[in-house]
């Protein structure tokens, strides 16, 4: 049986004032999975904070940008609708998803929020220390900017390269191009003041 | 006393992957530790994005070698709850069987790094001639000794008849009794306690402050295995016994993935005990995959694997996101390598049994 408390919805909603859309299910092995939508991620910090109270642990974080749902093209003057999430941020492709998937004793919650493109979020790290490296990397994978992290250098990747790495498309040859290029061996002889 | 700053790794001789510490000590005693990552970053996360469901499979079981069974069993257990399918009985207990052998040489494999940085390379040795049989299972049975190529999406690709449950049998006799062997010295020899007993400490309030897990959470008291709190295959059918200490140091470690080993070949002897009969996947074709999101976890050898997928209307997943056990395991090293003496760093970084490759995806 999944060990989610049966009223987690309604302490869920009290903690969320801008609201919530709640989803929860049991697998045939009696594991809970829930999956709470905010309508607002300023209400992120309270219920990460009812979270942590539950004692749950903080498993990881995903960021994505979902792709706009397709519709058909407005008719002459009609003005285009755009869809929106769950609490009314655009869904135009380019806003970001971020979901906070917590562990409480075997069963998954996971908690999700909108960012706008352009926007911010506030960090866990004040609740969850392990939400460090998690939010440094959303950071580097994406524009998104996460509000009073500790510590927001780059995570993996080099901070030479260009920033937001998923939001736009890399060749496979210069994905790989540490393996292949002259590049190093040519800043090693420039510093030696060598010519090539 | 004299302040440095040492330089341990990307490349060193104690690392068996690229990792740099930057690491703070006063005469010898370590005072602060920072961790510089991402020297085998892949790309795989963007990667995964181009391939279908299926060839994704194949991709994932490349991200590490030594949990390479536990990747794609995880992302195609998100795969088949999207997909509403269900693993057949028999297709369960293999991948038990596949999960359970790759644990027993991970972590023997863990152990003996820890008898040759203590020194004590006899007993290296000793452990990897052990770890050895299990790697003759390996390839006697999936054809491979590190990536197994077991999984499917709706259940496993291999199976095994009387012949090779025989000769399992056999090798899990001879392997047992080593394992016991092992253990005694580890438990009693003053060359491994001397450099590990309260080296390397981390306090149940650390551990689960830092929210680490697998054998080094159960090191530090944390009563967490998701084969036991998250059962998925065979898992809910079989007696898994979770392990724990609560001392939290490098031997506490050692320790506990020493009992495991013991406990993985009871679950081995298990299934193979109880093997139900019928198909071991649910279906021979590609099954089409609906739109759709789901969470899939396991318990791979450094503990738990969460893998999140997201599908829409197209062949590609549009994200899957996977959190290994080490990504969590690094920032608690900073606790435990504090006042640690220079010479323990490499011992003390051994038993998080790191998987960098896993870690940077």
């Amino acid at each position: 049986m999944s060990i989610l408390p049966d009223n987690i919805e309604l302490r869920l909603a009290a903690v969320a004032p801008s609201g919530i859309e709640f989803t929860s299910s049991t697998n045939a092995k009696g594991v809970g999975c829930a999956w709470c939508r905010l309508a607002s991620k300023d209400d992120l910090r309270s219920v990460a904070a009812f979270m942590k109270g539950m004692g749950a642990r903080l498993s990881t974080i995903t960021i994505l940008q979902p792709k706009a749902p397709s519709a058909p093209p407005p008719q002459e003057g009609e003005t285009p609708v755009v869809p929106t999430f769950f609490g009314g941020v655009a869904s135009d492709g380019k806003t970001f998803e971020i979901d906070y998937h917590f562990d409480v004793d075997g069963d998954t919650l996971t908690l999700v929020v909108h960012v706008p493109y352009g926007g911010d979020v506030e960090s866990l790290t004040p609740l969850f220390r392990c939400a460090d490296w998690p939010e440094r990397e959303l950071m580097e994978l994406y524009s998104v900017v996460v509000r009073g992290h500790p510590d927001p250098r780059r995570l993996f990747i080099d901070p030479g390269i260009e920033g937001a790495v998923l939001e736009r498309l890399i060749p496979f040859s210069t994905l790989v191009n540490s393996a292949t290029t002259k590049g190093l061996w040519e800043k090693i002889l420039a510093l030696k003041g060598v010519q090539s | 006393m004299s302040n440095f700053t040492v330089p341990v790794g990307p490349l060193h001789v104690a690392l068996e992957e690229p990792m740099y510490f930057r690491v703070d000590v006063q005469g010898e005693t370590v005072s602060n530790v920072d961790i510089h990552a991402g020297h085998v970053h892949r790309g795989i996360e963007y990667l995964v994005t181009k391939r279908n469901v299926f060839q994704n499979l194949v991709l994932t079981e490349r991200i590490c070698s030594l949990c390479s069974n536990s990747h794609p069993q995880a992302y195609a257990m998100a795969i088949e709850q999207i997909a509403g399918l269900t693993v057949p009985p028999r297709g369960e207990y293999m991948r038990v069987i596949a999960d359970e052998i790759k644990r027993v040489a991970s972590h023997l494999f863990n152990v003996g790094i820890l008898a040759h940085l203590v020194g004590f390379e006899s007993l290296f040795m000793q452990v990897m001639e052990v770890r050895e049989m299990m790697q003759d299972v390996k390839e006697s049975v999936f054809g491979n000794r590190m990536d197994l190529g077991a999984n499917v999406i709706g259940g496993v690709r291999f199976d095994i008849d009387a012949e090779r449950i025989a000769y399992i049998r056999e090798q899990l006799d001879l392997i047992a009794p080593a394992v016991a062997e092992i253990t005694a010295l580890y438990r009693t020899n003053s060359s491994i306690l001397d450099r590990t007993r309260g080296i390397g400490v981390l306090s149940h309030a650390d551990a689960i402050d830092c929210s680490v897990v697998g054998p080094v959470a159960r090191a530090s008291g944390i009563n967490y295995d998701v084969r036991v709190k998250a059962p998925y295959s065979a898992y809910d059918r079989l007696e898994v016994k979770v392990h724990t200490l609560a001392d939290g140091d490098v031997w506490s470690r050692a320790m506990i993935r020493l009992a495991e080993v013991a406990t993985a070949i009871d679950i081995l002897r298990q299934c193979l005990d109880n093997l139900p009969g019928g198909p071991t996947s649910c279906t021979t074709e590609r099954p089409p995959i609906p739109v759709g999101e789901a969470i899939g976890k396991c318990e791979a050898p450094r503990g738990e694997l969460i893998y999140y997928v997201r599908m829409t209307d197209s062949p590609r997943p549009e994200r899957v996101k996977w959190r290994v056990p080490s990504f969590m395991n690094w920032d608690a090293l900073r606790i435990m390598l504090k006042e640690a003496k220079l010479a323990d760093i490499a011992i003390i970084v051994n038993s998080i049994d790191p998987c960098v490759s896993c870690t940077e995806r």
